[in-house]
């Protein structure tokens, strides 16, 4: 065991704190873990400010954890504070890797984003965007790894307790973090006969067979293209991988065009019938990781140069 | 003028959200304005818009990882509202285990993360102490039977739906898993001892009501409006009609969630990512109500189980009914949680829970708008979507449990930083030793 | 978005650049016979060689795209015809997936082109070529979306 805690930080951009929920269900775990820890900063359970965070020495954090995507002015200097602050900082979950389930607001404009939340909804009509004392919303999200590098990447929506567990105690042994690099199907207990796809179903059509592959049965499943550290816990449960933790290693390859190389094979089917199956492949395919997609990318460019423009 | 100070204070830490809050003093500490300042957002309504609806409950519970089942819920009810789908009874069931095992583990860790280091260590102790860790470390027995409690709640949910964070398994129509045999009977053998551990957190919490009544009863008593779902009268978190109680405790409105847009404002603030529902026809400010524990008990006339009705008896003997007593949510917060662990046991014991029959088999898209709501451990959640005839999202409007009271929020922080500041009120309160000294 | 074309303001100087993938086994040959046949097409596309249509992942496509490429061309045989019985099958589902996710994220599908030319139709493969750099013409350089 470790003579003195850890001096750790644990900060969150813009995020649905289900990360650090995945943390705190490692359960009775955390009375084994939380005394090594010397907690330097955490919102959700210290009183620590962010002036505080701000005080201390470069580099005196052992660890830190960031949690989410960068949307504000304010995260991504709560990021670039934590870099300098911290000896290994941690891109902890998807949304800190790749820009998350939030990444997919570059789908559309910022105007159309404001429109929808501050000016004319259901219950909004002719409110505008707030100014006084909140940071500036940033016009797209762009991935985390733009503003800060980071030591670890910790993927998952939300990465799993276990997972977690795993990475926090090598860490804190200060032993490399290795991990296994299979895809979700290593985990599936589903049988597969590789049979080609005949039909692309959405989800809640008919019942699925429970012991076979269900995508071979036509439902769309990202498992094939996904890193497996969740060891398969949707698929074993009925419902198909939406593809949480991102591509498998190396981790920063493009997710969608590896799930679309997939299906392609697995269904080689009239492309009329395919498309007309397949109702949404951007939003299916690059629903966790479209920042740091190649598609991503390019539209993080386009949406500057219309800003510029303006 | 030289007397005028802004304190702000950031983060607004032990608080779910991503929160500032800015107080303004004039001169003679006089306060002219709080505010809780919701730093950011991330834009669900738009990119929600273009996707298949049964994608949705997969994508909506990313709003918030501390209660993903609720949005998962609302989100399902909503898609099946516009298709018009009516899940089997047995699906309706498992649901319902999934919320109150939600609900279970969510008052759980909230009473003893976010508010037990207070009265543990009392309100002034060193902030590196004044925390769970610190909890842990004084008082391990109390830190243990919370942990189990959030345990039994968060591992129920996964055997339900795959992933206690951001559950997977609710699809339009039921159900894609059913409870095993051999997982309910596991359960139900755990049932005893977090019952147990409910026990000891009701005693625990009455103590603690009991040394801080002087607090509880003149701290940040605010009177609000009060919105909350409820089932003929009885407190339900997964369905219900909507209720809205005016501030003398009059029941003011009674309505279907479909016809929430007549009820509800949305005011967007110039200081708050987070907009602030109110009750539509008494207007903004006017109309400010508040959601969560004490609302839902304030809004009930009774519990769904004894020893919960039981419970909120007693408390209303205490702070009577409407409570308007910020610190009165803990003390609701048990209430529900005594409810939480009864219902669990129930549905456990029903054989249904364990029916196969979750699903069916012949959903079919339908151009319309669905609205779903369910109660959230924070407040009412409500989801609402448009579509067109293939199923695809052509609007969404979502309203999360905290926006019902941010305005209630700044209202009692009003009353509470007035107190503070104006009139030196904190010494003229009687505050107990900490039950831990540091 | 709105899929943003430089129509009506054609760069100066800017020659489209065109990235085209053939099949070892048809198309490759056939961009071949076309340079010996001396039939004309365009001097716009950069040819890369691939076993078989059926190697070609998505990736290929979009990150050509992002690192400036005006327009994408693969070229392979004809269904039926593949060395590898299937692989150009495989393709078209996936080319077909691909096409109609770059259009939902505002990327203008017609800078993408998939044609089948046997070894022997070196003008088939020089048309495509053709068509494809003129298409490109007039959707104006992609850098001048980011720009
Ligand atoms: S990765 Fe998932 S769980 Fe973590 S903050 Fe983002 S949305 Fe929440
Ligand atoms: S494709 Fe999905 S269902 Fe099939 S084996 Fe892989 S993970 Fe399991
Ligand atoms: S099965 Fe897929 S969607 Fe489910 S947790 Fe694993 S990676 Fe995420
Ligand atoms: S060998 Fe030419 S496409 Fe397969």
């Amino acid at each position: 065991m470790l003579a003195k805690p850890v001096p750790v930080a644990m900060a969150q951009g813009s995020s649905c704190w289900g990360c650090f929920q995945s943390l705190v269900d490692i359960h009775l775990k955390l009375a084994d873990v939380l005394p090594l820890l010397d907690i330097k900063y955490w919102q959700a359970v210290v009183d620590y400010k962010l002036k505080d965070l701000e005080g201390y020495p470069d580099k005196s954090i052992a660890v830190g954890f960031y949690e989410g995507m960068a949307r504000t002015e304010e995260d991504i200097h709560l990021l670039k504070v934590m870099r300098q602050k911290c000896q290994t900082l941690i891109a902890f979950g998807s949304c800190s890797c790749f820009g998350g389930i939030p990444g997919m607001a570059n789908f559309s404009d910022i105007e159309q984003c404001y429109d929808v939340k501050f000016r004319h909804n259901k219950t909004v009509n002719g409110g505008s965007v707030p100014s006084v004392n909140v940071p500036a919303i940033t016009d797209v999200v762009k991935p985390n790894t733009d503003y800060a590098a980071f030591d670890v990447y910790l993927p998952g929506c939300p990465p799993t307790s276990k997972l977690i567990l795993t990475a926090v105690t090598a860490l804190l042994e200060g032993k490399p973090l290795e991990l296994p690099p299979y895809t979700v199907c290593h985990y599936c207990k589903r049988e597969k006969k590789e049979t080609p796809i005949s039909e692309i179903l959405r989800p809640y059509v008919g019942k699925a067979d429970v012991q076979r592959c269900l995508l071979e049965q036509g439902y769309i499943c990202m498992g094939p293209s996904t890193w497996g550290l969740c060891e398969g816990q949707c698929v074993n449960k009925g419902a198909t991988c939406r593809g949480c933790f991102g591509p498998s290693p190396p981790i920063m390859k493009d997710h969608g065009a590896a799930t679309i190389s997939m299906l392609g094979t697995y269904a080689p089917i009239d492309p009329d019938k395919l498309i007309a199956q397949v109702k949404d492949p951007l939003g299916t395919f690059y629903r966790f990781d479209y920042p740091t997609s190649h598609l991503g990318r390019i539209r993080i460019k386009h949406e500057e140069a219309e800003r510029r423009r303006k | 003028m030289p007397e005028e100070k802004t304190i702000h204070i950031d983060p607004v830490t032990r608080l779910e959200g991503h929160g500032a809050l800015t107080i303004k003093l004039g001169p003679g500490n006089k306060v002219k304005d709080v505010q809780f300042n919701i730093g950011s957002t991330r834009f669900f309504e738009q990119f929600l818009v273009g996707r298949p609806m049964e994608e949705v409950p997969r994508i909506a519970p990313r709003i918030c990882g501390i209660c993903p089942e609720p949005h998962h819920l609302a989100s399902v009810k909503a898609v099946e509202a516009a298709w018009d789908v009516k899940p089997p009874p047995a699906a309706i069931k498992l649901r319902r285990l999934l919320i109150e095992a939600k609900q279970l583990s969510s008052h759980a860790i909230h009473f003893y993360a976010l508010a037990a280091p207070d009265f543990v260590f009392g309100p002034f102790a060193d902030p590196s102490v004044r925390n769970v860790a610190g909890v842990l470390k004084h008082l391990p027995d109390v830190a243990v039977q919370a942990i189990k409690l959030m345990e039994f709640g968060q591992e129920l949910c996964r055997d339900i739906a795959a992933k206690a964070i951001h559950p997977a398994t609710a699809i339009p129509g039921g159900m894609l898993n059913s409870l095993k045999e051999e997982e309910r009977d596991k359960w139900l053998k755990a049932v005893p001892a977090m019952l147990e551990n409910v026990q000891k957190t009701v005693d625990l919490a009455k103590k603690v009501v009991n040394l801080y009544f002087d607090v509880i009863t003149k701290v940040a008593v605010t009177p609000t409006y009060y919105v909350g779902l409820s089932n003929k009268g009885v407190l339900d978190i997964y369905d219900g009609t909507i209720h809205v109680m005016d501030p003398s405790g009059k029941m003011v409105a009674d309505f279907e969630p479909k016809d929430y847009t007549k009820y509800w404002g949305e005011y967007v603030s110039d200081h708050s990512y987070a907009t602030h529902i109110y009750y539509k026809l008494a207007g903004y400010p006017a109309g400010i109500w508040r959601a969560n524990t004490l609302a839902r008990c304030n809004i009930a006339d009774r519990m769904a189980t004894p020893l919960a009705d039981a419970a909120l008896k007693e408390m209303r003997a205490l702070i009577g009914r409407p409570s308007h007593h910020t610190f009165g949510y803990h003390y609701a917060r048990i209430v529900e949680m005594v409810q939480a662990a009864e219902s669990i046991k129930k549905l456990l014991e029903d054989p249904d829970i364990v029916s196969t029959d979750v699903k069916l088999s012949d959903v079919q898209p339908k151009a319309g708008e669905g609205v779903g709501v369910v109660e959230a451990p924070r407040g009412t959640c409500l989801h609402n979507y448009e579509c067109d005839d293939q199923g695809i999202v052509t609007k969404a409007n979502i309203i999360v449990a905290t926006n019902h009271n941010i305005g209630g929020i700044e209202k009692s922080l009003t009353d509470a930083a007035k107190m503070i500041f104006e009139q030196d009120g904190l010494k003229k309160l009687k505050l107990p030793e900490p039950l831990v000294k540091t | 978005m709105s899929t943003t074309t430089a129509e009506s303001s054609p760069a100066v100087n800017w020659e489209p650049r065109i990235i085209a993938y053939c099949c070892n086994w048809c198309s490759y040959a056939g961009a071949d016979l076309a340079g010996t046949s001396r039939i004309q097409y365009p001097p716009n596309a950069r040819i890369l060689r691939v076993n078989c249509t059926g190697r070609i992942d998505p990736e290929f496509i979009l990150v050509a795209l992002e690192m400036g490429a005006d327009g994408v061309l693969v070229s392979g045989c004809h269904p039926g015809d593949c060395h590898y019985t299937s692989g150009n099958l495989k393709l078209r589902a996936r080319w077909a997936l691909m096409q109609k996710t770059i259009e939902q994220a505002g990327v203008d599908p017609r800078r993408v082109r998939l044609q089948w030319a046997s070894a022997s139709e070196a003008q088939i493969f020089a048309d495509g070529v053709k068509e494809l750099t003129e298409q490109v013409r007039k959707l104006g350089p992609i850098r001048s979306e980011w720009k």
